[in-house]
Order: structure tokens, then sequence, then C-alpha cells
């Protein structure tokens, strides 16, 4: 008798009560050393999961009912960012059980562009946000709030908005860098001291969802509206050069995300689904099928762990190829 | 009536009796004498005490043949003297000493003279008194080397007495007299506190006597129970007391290795024993044979007395001889440790202050020697533990197993360091798999059914003082007794408590996954470990040791819960799958009778369940006792971890939960024992609200498992009875795995209809109690925000809106009209159906409301449910099990005691257009009649609620 197929893999569990479609998540290392898992709603809340119970601790409520598109954690000190479509960047005090809002930068852009964040040194962060008019970028220092740079394309460009950003420096290079997708499909690499762009290469055809670098192997991926996914290098942290595309069974990916371990990549798919691959060799190593609408995001955190958020107001948490 | 106070005056009265005494010796003219001395005062008597003795003295010491009774008066006289007065002299106490015991012997012959019992009573008192009366130093000068010959003869006299005497009277007097002749008189007047010095001379004298002391004693103490306990009791005193005065550690350690000379004559140097090492050697060997004797004799002696003495004797030999007698430190320990259980609470009572002592003082925590006495004990005992389980009665056994307890006990945290060596360990757990072996052979097990799944009671029974103490009744192989179970759960309590959990834990679950036969035995015993090691019910003898720690107790909890929940031990097969199709249930039903009456030719043993296509009754039963056990230990768990548990609950309710529903009997009632037991450690008041409260983890096991149905069948029962016991501030999470089950529902309609028709009508149920009417919705919503501990409280908008939103009557009356028409055109096909006349009543109470909205705005979120729950429910009407029918007719019919509900009213309509869209008005010949006619019968039902 031949072994039967393992069953399709199923969710750790599944995370319910966000009550609205899931736009944004973000794992962070809670009091105690019990991580946490933060999930930004359509309904503009942000909830505040416990991994250990499974449970809500909190839900922040700062963006007036928008959505909240991106959250992430800052590296020092219990803050949190969160990024709404009320044009709000808000800083959140998280420290022993407050949930107050304690700073705001106004946003001068309503699309849909998740913010990127970079920290330069153990007090001052700078954040990449879609800035005034339709193409430009705009770059902060935090907490001064202060204006670092304005990447605005030459005129004539027409590269259309940003979607996606990613800030990242390089460990040979002093000088911080950032990737920007935009909506004619093509990925542009700033130099953001000079405002200059690098490298630029059209991947797509469709405007780029999202994307996800590996800094070690200068290598990244992204996505986009349509049903192929791009890969990509960075030769001497300078040149864009696309590697290969992979193609995709549907259509739509609404986010990317490389594992810490840079092993394993996944996708967040417009077909209700989640594939894994094997980030060196792209090869596809699981499609998960759990939800029922498109899935808006993935997020890994460090010891692995992979979590889905859905506009079927689940958020879904696998265990997957455990990092040895 | 001391009439005479000064000795002059003593003298005048005494003086010619004791004339008239020395010159004819008759019973009369002692007794005169006597009658004479009772008006002497003490201090007179003292003065005269030589001169009064004389004559006596003179009349025994007078050769020739004499009369007993003359003896005995002038015994008896002596002995009033002397116990009236003091003896200051050395010369005249050893003299006395061996004229008394000269009384009693034939001259030429060692033995006893064949003499009257009064005499010898009169000689055995008269030697107690006298050495009584002797002065503190003079007695001690009188135990010197020289005195040897004499003192061995009289305590050889007495050892002589007290075995082959008849009299009771007379045992107890020559006992009496041992203990005085040895030093262990505890009267006031007998000095006690001996330096080293006079003990080390005692020591060496007695040392002589001992053999033949040693010897008879034995003799005496082990003979006849009917001698009366008094006489076994000062026996064992003076063993036990000779014993450790002589062979006592302290004593030994000082004993140089060559001998002194002592100043006396060769013959006497001769019977002196000098007590150096090779000596204590086979002195303590030969003890070893006689103290296991006694202790083996003693130790089951009717009389609690005598047990309670034992107790005595061991303590006073473990702690003063420990390393001269260390070979008889197993059978002394055993006898202590099988008092553990007494049936006498006096015994158990000493006994237990006793290892206690043992304990504190560290005799066997402190020395290895001792510790691995104990283990080597454990050691055999293990090994010969199912062989007397399945010898014994109950009485054996359940010594038996005091006495594992009571070696456990003495250990205790030493115990770790036995179970570390491997052999131990395998002989102990294999004993313990062996003993508690269950005997499955039993039907009721299978047949006992639980066929209407009743509500959960409302709360659980008064919670008992130790909730890890109850459990369901067992049978076992080997025994019957419950206190031999009791003592078999305490031992692994004891296990866990002072083992190292992991290494046991580890071992157990290895014989857990090693064989289905097995099994049950090692989760038994895994359940009890825990309990144990979180110190639930186990007495600590050792103070210092604490209790696992929690965050480790909880590891390992989690780590026992996943292998009892996981697939493969969870999901045994315990009955004949009754959910099949009826030809097939039948031929099964025969095929159970049929083993039914084979079931005494089964072996109980045998192989596993899920691998045989047809299961037999025996592995049935296996496995729900398998799955009972299992159920327990989660229970135990929880009480275990107290609150912690709650951080397993999202792993451990679901299953639970699942078994609670199930249609065995037994495994039922153990699951909601289980819950019962989580609700108590977790501090939840009701099981309701143990589900109501944790319903988040069982809507997530029920859509992960709803995914795998084939291999969970049973998921929607679960949702059922979180259905039954949960309120409306879940609707969000309901609303969210209603969708799942529909999407499965979808999928499955041929195979598993009947369980999820059966889901249904539990949710419509709830929905119809959730929300009885809209007037009513309002103030509930109120109260579920206001409860802030549910994390559910957050609602969605789209209920509020709802709720703004009453019926849309005008539909409904749009509707009935159609329905009217409907039925006009089918009516040579529903002639049957006779409730017009109700129907007709029921119309005009539907109000007419001109001003209703046209524009639907989007239904609530109950009502969206119901409404989809109905659809689902017109496709299953046609279905062909008559079952499935009847369930999903009696759906909508749930609400009956809730009239004009809100929810029935919509989803009433959408059965409504339902049945529009399904059977089009213009066709109705194209319908199945009964289909056709039930929908209608459907409707109209509703109609009667409306």
């Amino acid at each position: 008798m031949a072994a039967p197929t393992p069953p399709p893999p199923d969710p750790q569990f599944v995370l319910r009560g966000a009550h609205s479609a899931v736009h944004a998540l973000h794992f962070c290392a809670g009091a105690e050393g019990h991580p946490l898992l933060l999930s930004g709603s359509l309904r503009g809340l942000v909830h505040i999961w416990s991994l250990q119970t499974r449970r809500p601790l909190a839900a922040l409520d700062g963006h007036g009912g928008q959505c909240v598109t991106w959250l992430h954690t800052l590296p020092r000190g219990p803050q949190l960012l969160s990024q709404g479509r009320d044009l709000q960047l808000c800083v959140w005090d998280l420290a022993e059980g407050r949930n107050a809002v304690v700073d705001a930068v106004r946003l001068e852009s309503m699309g849909f562009c998740r913010a990127s964040i970079l920290a330069d040194g153990p007090q001052r962060w700078m954040v990449a946000v879609p800035g005034r008019g339709n193409d430009e970028v705009q770059v902060l220092e935090l907490p001064s709030k202060t204006l670092v740079s304005c990447l605005k394309p030459e005129a004539g460009a027409r590269l259309g908005m940003p979607m996606c950003l990613q800030l990242w420096q390089a460990a040979s290079s002093s000088r911080p860098s950032l990737l920007a997708g935009y909506e004619d499909g093509s990925l542009a690499l700033w130099d953001v001291s000079t405002r200059k762009v690098c490298s630029r290469v059209a991947c797509h055809s469709e405007p780029v969802m999202g994307l996800a670098l590996d800094p070690w192997r200068a290598r990244g991926v992204s996505g986009s509206a349509e049903k192929a996914l791009a890969v990509w290098s960075l030769e001497g942290q300078q040149a864009l050069q696309v590697r290969g595309t992979h193609e995709l069974t549907n259509p739509g990916i609404a986010d990317v995300k490389i594992r810490p371990d840079s092993k394993i990549l996944a996708t967040a798919g417009w077909d209700h689904r989640v594939r894994v691959f094997q980030w060196r060799t792209m090869r596809p190593l699981a499609v998960l099928a759990f939800h029922s609408a498109t899935i808006h995001c993935v997020a890994f955190d460090t010891a692995g762990l992979l979590a889905a958020g859905s506009g079927d107001q689940r958020i879904s948490v696998w265990s997957l190829y455990p990092p040895t | 009536m001391a009439v005479f106070d000064t000795p002059e005056e003593a003298f005048g009265v005494l003086r010619p009796v004791c004339v008239q005494l020395t010159k004819t010796q008759t019973v009369e003219n002692v007794e005169r004498l006597q009658a004479r001395l009772q008006a002497v005062s003490d201090s007179a008597l003292q003065e005269l005490q030589q001169y009064i003795l004389f004559p006596l003295r003179f009349t025994l010491k007078t050769p020739g043949p004499k009369r007993e009774r003359l003896i005995q008066s002038v015994v008896e006289c002596i002995t009033f003297v002397l116990s009236s007065t003091c003896i200051r002299e050395q010369d005249l106490l050893q003299e006395l000493f061996s004229e008394l015991s000269a009384c009693l012997y034939s001259p030429g012959s060692r033995k006893p003279a064949a003499v009257s019992e009064e005499l010898k009573l009169a000689v055995i008192r008269g030697l107690s008194t006298l050495m009584h009366s002797a002065y503190g130093d003079i007695l001690l000068t009188f135990y010197e080397p020289s005195i040897l010959p004499r003192l061995g003869f009289a305590v050889s006299l007495l050892l002589g007495l007290a075995e082959q005497e008849k009299s009771k009277e007379i045992k107890m007097a020559a006992l009496t007299c041992l203990q005085v002749l040895l030093f262990q008189c505890d009267c006031q007047d007998h000095p006690r506190a001996l330096d080293e010095l006079q003990q080390k001379q005692l020591g060496d004298l007695f040392a002589s006597f001992l053999p033949g002391l040693s010897t008879t004693l034995t003799r005496v103490i082990t003979a006849d129970f009917k001698q009366g306990h008094r006489i076994v009791l000062s026996s064992l005193k003076v063993f036990y007391e000779t014993v450790s005065f002589i062979m006592a550690d302290d004593q030994l350690g000082r004993v140089s290795e060559v001998p002194a000379r002592p100043a006396v004559e060769r013959r006497v140097a001769e019977l002196m024993v000098h007590r150096e090492a090779n000596w204590v050697k086979n002195t303590g060997d030969k003890l070893t044979i006689l103290i296991k004797k006694i202790t083996e004799c003693i130790s089951v002696h009717p009389h609690w007395k005598v047990r309670l003495e034992l107790i005595d004797f061991v303590e006073a030999l473990l702690l003063k001889c420990s390393r001269s007698l260390i070979e008889s430190a197993g059978p002394l320990l055993k006898a202590l440790v099988s008092l553990v259980n007494d049936e006498s609470p006096d015994v158990q009572a000493q006994c237990d202050k006793a290892l206690r002592r043992f304990a504190d003082e560290k005799v066997v925590v402190g020395s290895r020697a001792f510790a691995d006495v104990l283990s080597e004990n454990l050691h055999s005992l293990a090994t010969s533990l199912p062989r007397l389980m399945s010898s014994q009665d109950d009485q054996g056994r359940f010594s038996t197993l005091s006495l594992l307890l009571g070696y456990l006990k003495l250990l205790g945290p030493k115990v770790d360091f036995v179970l570390n060596s491997v052999a131990h360990l395998q002989r102990l757990s294999k004993a313990l798999i062996q003993v508690l072996e269950l005997d499955v052979a039993d039907v009721k097990i299978v047949e006992e059914r639980r066929w209407n799944s009743e509500h959960l009671s409302t709360s659980p029974e008064t919670p008992a003082a130790r909730p890890w103490a109850q459990m369901q009744r067992r049978y076992f192989r080997f025994f019957t007794d419950e206190r031999v179970f009791l003592l078999l759960r305490q031992v692994c309590q004891l296990l866990g408590f002072y083992g190292d959990l992991y290494l046991l834990v580890d071992h157990f679950m290895e014989l857990y996954h090693e064989s289905v036969v097995y099994r049950k035995q090692a989760a038994m015993i895994l359940n009890e470990l825990v309990v144990g090691a979180a110190g639930l019910g186990v007495e600590n003898l050792h103070e210092k040791h604490t209790p696992a720690d929690p965050e480790e107790l909880r590891e390992i909890v989690t780590s026992i819960l996943e292998v009892y929940t996981s697939q493969e031990n969870w999901y045994l097969v315990t009955c004949v799958e009754t959910e099949d199709v009826g030809e097939e249930l039948t031929m099964k039903w025969a095929g159970l009778q049929a083993l039914t009456s084979g079931v005494h030719t089964c072996q109980p043993t045998s192989s596993p369940a899920f691998s045989k296509p047809s299961p037999t009754v025996c592995s049935m039963n296996s496995n729900i006792w398998q799955i009972c056990i299992q159920l327990e230990g989660i229970g135990h768990f929880a009480h275990a971890l107290g609150k912690d548990f709650r951080l397993l609950l999202m792993s451990a309710l679901y299953p639970v939960l699942e078994k609670a529903g199930d249609q065995t009997l037994l495994i039922s009632q153990a699951a909601i024992g289980t819950m019962t037991d989580i609700c108590q450690a977790c501090g939840y008041d009701s099981l309701q609200h143990l589900i109501n409260e944790n319903s988040d983890y069982l809507v997530n096991g029920i859509s992960l498992n709803l995914r795998h149905l084939s291999l969970h069948p049973h998921t929607p029962k679960v949702l059922e009875v979180m259905l039954q016991n949960s309120d409306a501030s879940l609707l969000p999470l309901v609303a969210d795995v209603v969708q799942d089950v529909l999407a499965t529902l979808d999928q499955i309609y041929d195979k598993r209809a009947a369980t999820f028709v059966s889901v249904l009508h539990a949710l419509m149920a709830a929905l119809a109690q959730w929300f009885p009417d809209a007037g009513h919705l309002g103030q509930l919503q109120e109260q579920s925000i206001g409860e802030e501990g549910s994390p559910w409280s957050q609602r969605p908008s789209s209920l509020e809106k709802g709720l703004e939103n009453p019926t849309t009557a005008e539909d409904i009356e749009q509707f009935v009209l159609n329905y009217l028409k409907e039925k006009d055109v089918a009516a040579g096909n529903v002639s049957d159906l006779d409730n017009e006349d109700e129907e007709q009543t029921d119309l005009p109470e539907v109000e007419k409301d001109d001003t209703g909205p046209h524009v639907e705005p989007p239904l609530p979120v109950q009502i969206q449910i119901a409404t989809d729950v109905m659809e689902r429910c017109i496709h299953l009407m046609s279905d062909k099990s008559l079952k499935i029918r009847l369930k999903a007719d009696s759906l909508p019919a749930e609400p009956q005691g809730k009239p004009s509900s809100h929810v029935t009213t919509v989803a009433m309509e959408s059965v409504s257009t339902g049945i529009r869209s399904t059977y089009p008005s213009s066709n109705p010949d194209s319908v199945p009649h009964v289909t056709w006619s039930r929908s209608v019968y459907l409707f109209e039902h509703l109609l009667v609620h409306l």
C-alpha cells in the first residue's frame, strides 16, 4: 500500500476578532519575552495579539476608522509606528501597558504605498513615506521629523505613484539607499543622500505591489498585479538587474516577505492563497489555502512563524519548515 | 503503723523472734518475724538490717533438705526487709545474690529445680528487690568481671523461666527481673546515666550473655501468639535494649583492638568477650537471622501494642546500631515501612513519627549504606511484586504495596538516585505496569451508550476536597480492592514527587509508545506522576524537598498532552460505527452479539485495534479505557497546574469537548468529569463559563478540523456542544465558523449531512435563544458589550445596523399572498395537509405596515446566518435519508417557545424565497410530490409560530 500523500498543511492557529479585513501585520517581542503579533485593520484599529494565549491584548484606535496599512515597532524601546490612510503616521508608546499616541507625522499622499524604516543609530531612525505629488518619496528622520530628502523622479519619467518602498543601508556603505516600486511596474534604486536614481529596471508590466530585499545576497523579489514574481539583484550596490521571473497560477501579489534567515519566501496572493518558495532557488514549496478572501499581507517572525492577514478578517499563523 | 521508731526499741522486739528462728527454722517462726517487722520503722529496720537478715540467711544456708514452703517464706521475708532498706556493702549484695539465685536450682544440675511456682515467683521477686535495694555505686561495683559466672547463671535461670514456665506471672516476673539485672529497669531508683567507661564495662560483661539471651528471647517472641502480648512486649523490649546496648556503635567505636587483661582468674577471663571487629561482624550476622525472624513474625502480630513496640524495636536498633547491624537494616526497615498503613491508627501515627525521625536525622539520606540497603530492598520487592500481586489475597497485596510505599517514603529524595539506575527503574516500572493491568473483558463497557445528548450540567458538582483523587471505578486483573489501587496511585505520586520527573516521564512515555499492552497502565502512571510532582496529595516527610518548578511542569504536561490527544491515541475505535446505512448496521449488530458470546475466550491483551479490520469487544473496551484514562489525566493535569492550565486549553479543550459528546457512556462521563476538573482548577464557575470563555480556541479547532472532515468526523458535534453552551456575545465568532461549516456541508451533502443538520439545528436554537425578539435585542446588546472580560465584546457595526431594521412585514404579506396563490395551484397535490384552518386563523395576525422601507439595508448577522442555513435546509429536505429529512424539518420549528421571533420571521422569508426559486409555481407538477409537500408543510409550520 502506497503511503498516502500528506494532507495540505494547516495553520498552526487562526486569530479571529479583528472584525474587519487585515491589511498590516508585524511581529514583535513583548514583555517577558512573549512574542506579540500586531495587526492593522481596514477599520483603523491596531490589534495587539499575544501569541501565547492567542488572544487580543489590546486594540489601538488612532486612525479615525481609516485603514491601517503599515506597522513597525521601533528597534529600541517599546514604540510602535503605524501608518494609516487618514494621512497619519502615528508613534505609539506601548511601554508598561500604555497605549497612547505620543507623536504623529502628517503624510502627504493617500496612496497604498507602505512606509519603510531604517535604524540609523540607536536613537535615530529614517522613514521613507510617499510624498507630495503623485510620484514623490520623502525620507524623514525620526524622532525629529525633519525632512532628509525628497526623491522625485525626473520630469518625463512617467513612473506613476510609488507603490512599495524599502530603505536599507549596505554594511559596506555609509549611505542609505531606497528601493521603490512604481505604478508602471518598474523598480528604482535611489541614493538617498544624492537624491539621484542609481538604477532602474522595468520588472513588471503592472504596478509593483510588494518587494522584499535580501541584503546578504544583494538580491530581492517583487510582486505585482500580474501573474509573475520578479527576482532581481543589485550589482555592486549600484545597478539593478533582473535575474528572472517566476510564473504564478493566478495574478495578483499583495505582499512578499523573506524570512529573516533568508531561507524561504512567502507571497500574499489575491487568489486567497499564500505561496511559499525556497528563496535561493525559487522552488515552490507550498500553497497555503485557508483564507476565503484576498490576502493583504504576510509577515515572518524571527523564530520562523509566518502570519497572513486576509480580507476574510482572519489572521492565520503557520509554522513551516522550522529554521534549524 | 510503725510502732517502733528507734533501733533500740525495735531490737528489743525483734531479738526474741530472731533467736527463736535461729534455733528452730520453721515457717511459723519466719512468719512471726515478718509480722513483727511490720511494726518496725524503715530507719530502725535499716539499722538492724544485718541482724535481721542473719537468721534468715542462716536458714537458707543450713545444709540438708528443706521444705519448699520454708524457703519460700524466708525469701519473702528477705524481700520484705530489702524492700524497706538499702544495701550498703558490696559483699552483702554479692552473697545475697548468690544465695537467692541458689534457691532455684537443684545442686549438681544446671537446670532449674522442680520447685513450686510460688517459690519461683518469690525468688524472682527477691532478686529484683535486691537489685533495687543496692546503693548506686555499690551496684556498679557489683558488675565487675568476677561476678560474671554468678550473673550469667542468674541470667540463664531467668531466661529459662521466661521460656519454659507455664505461668504468665512467672514469665513476666522473670522478664522484668532480667531487665533489672541488665540495667534496663526504668524505675526511679535505678541509676540511669552511665559514663562511657561504665557503659563499656557493662557492655563487655553483658556481651557474654548475648548469644544465649538473644536466641532464647527470639524463641519466646516468635512462640505462639496466644501466650499473651505482654510477654512478647517485654521480651521485645529486653531484646532490643540489650542488643542496642551491647552493639551500640558508640561503644564499639571505642573498643580497642587489643583486649585489656582484666585482673581476674583465668576461668572467668575465658568467659569474657572482647568486642573487636571480627566479633561484631559474626555477632551481627547471627543477630540478623534472629532479627529477621522476629520482624517477620511480629509485623503480623494480631495485637496492636506488639506492633507498636516493634516500631520502638526498629528505631532503637537502627538509630543506635546502624553500623554494627547494617546487615539487619533491610529487615528492620521492611518491618517499619510495612506498618505505615497499619490498621491501628496508633501504630500508623507512631510509624509515621519514626519515619519522620529517620528522615529528619538523615539516617537514610545522610548515609550511603542505608540508601543502598533500601534501594536493594526496593529492587527485590519490585522484582517479586508481580508474582506477589498475582498470588496473594487482597490483604497480602495491601501489605506488599504498603511496604513499597514505605520504602519510597523513607528514601525520599534518594528515590532519584535509585531511579537513575536503569535496572531499578526497569524493574519498578515493569512491576507497576503489570500490576495495573486492567480487566477489559467486560461487555458492558462497550454496550453502555449515551443516546440522547443532554445539556451539560449548569455547574460543576460541589467541589470535593481532593478532586484529583476521584475517578471512575476500574477493574483490574490482579486485584479488586480499591485500597490496593489507592496505594498504587500513592506509589506513583511519590515517585513523581521525589523522582526526576523528566526521567520518569520519558521512561513511561517510552513504554506508552512501546506496546498497546502497556499503554493504559503507562498513561495511568503518567497521570499520577504529574499529580505527585505538583505535590498534590503527597505527604512530604523530607522537609527540604520542594515540588517541581511550575514552568517545568507545564512543559512536561504540554508534551504528555500532545501525545494523548494525537491522532493515533485519541481517535480510537470504540464502537462499531452506527452512522452507516441501515442494512450494514443490522449486520454489524449481529456481529457484535456474536462477539459478545465469545468474550471469555478473547485475550484482553490483543493487538492494537486500529490495525484490525473488525475490532473485537476487548480491543474496543481497551480503547475506551485508554481514552477514559487519558481524559482523566487531562483533569489531573489541570489540577496540577491550576490557573496555568488555562494556557493549555487552546490544545486541550477541543479534544475533551469532542469526547463529551461521545456515544460511549464511560467516555462521555469521563470527559464531563475532566471538564469539571478544568473548571475547578482554572477558576471557571461552570462548564458554560468554561466553554464561553474559550470559544475562540474551540472555533479554531473546529475550523481547522473541518478541513479534514474524514479524519475528524466528530467536529460538528463539538460545534453543537459549543453552541448549546454559549451566548450572544459570541455571534461574531459563530458567524465566522458557520461559514466554514456551510462551505464544508456544500462539499459533502451525501455522506455526513446528518451530523451537520444537527449542528444547524443547534445553531438555529441558539440564535432563537440569543435574539428572542427585536425588543430584547437592544438590552442584550448592551449587556454583552458591558462584559469586559469577554474578548468578543466588540461587535461588528452591521449587527447594530441590523437592529434598527425590524422585519419587513410588507414582504411577508406579499409572500403570503403569493403563497396562497401557489397553494391553490398545487391544491390537488397537497390535499393531505389539513392544517388550513389553523393557517386561516393565523393569517389576519400579520400586521400591515405600509410605511416599511423599500430599500433593503444589509441584514443583521444573525439573520444572515439564519438565511444561509435555511437555504441549505431546503436542499436537504429532498434527501434520501428519512433521518436527515426529519431533522431538516424540525430546524425552523425550534423556536416554538418564542412566538413572533425576529429571527424566525426573517428566516421564514428566506425559506419562502427558497421555495419559490426551487419550485417555480408555473410548473408544480415537475416537483416531486413528497418534497413539495414537505416544503409547504415547513412553511406552514413557520406561519403557525409567527
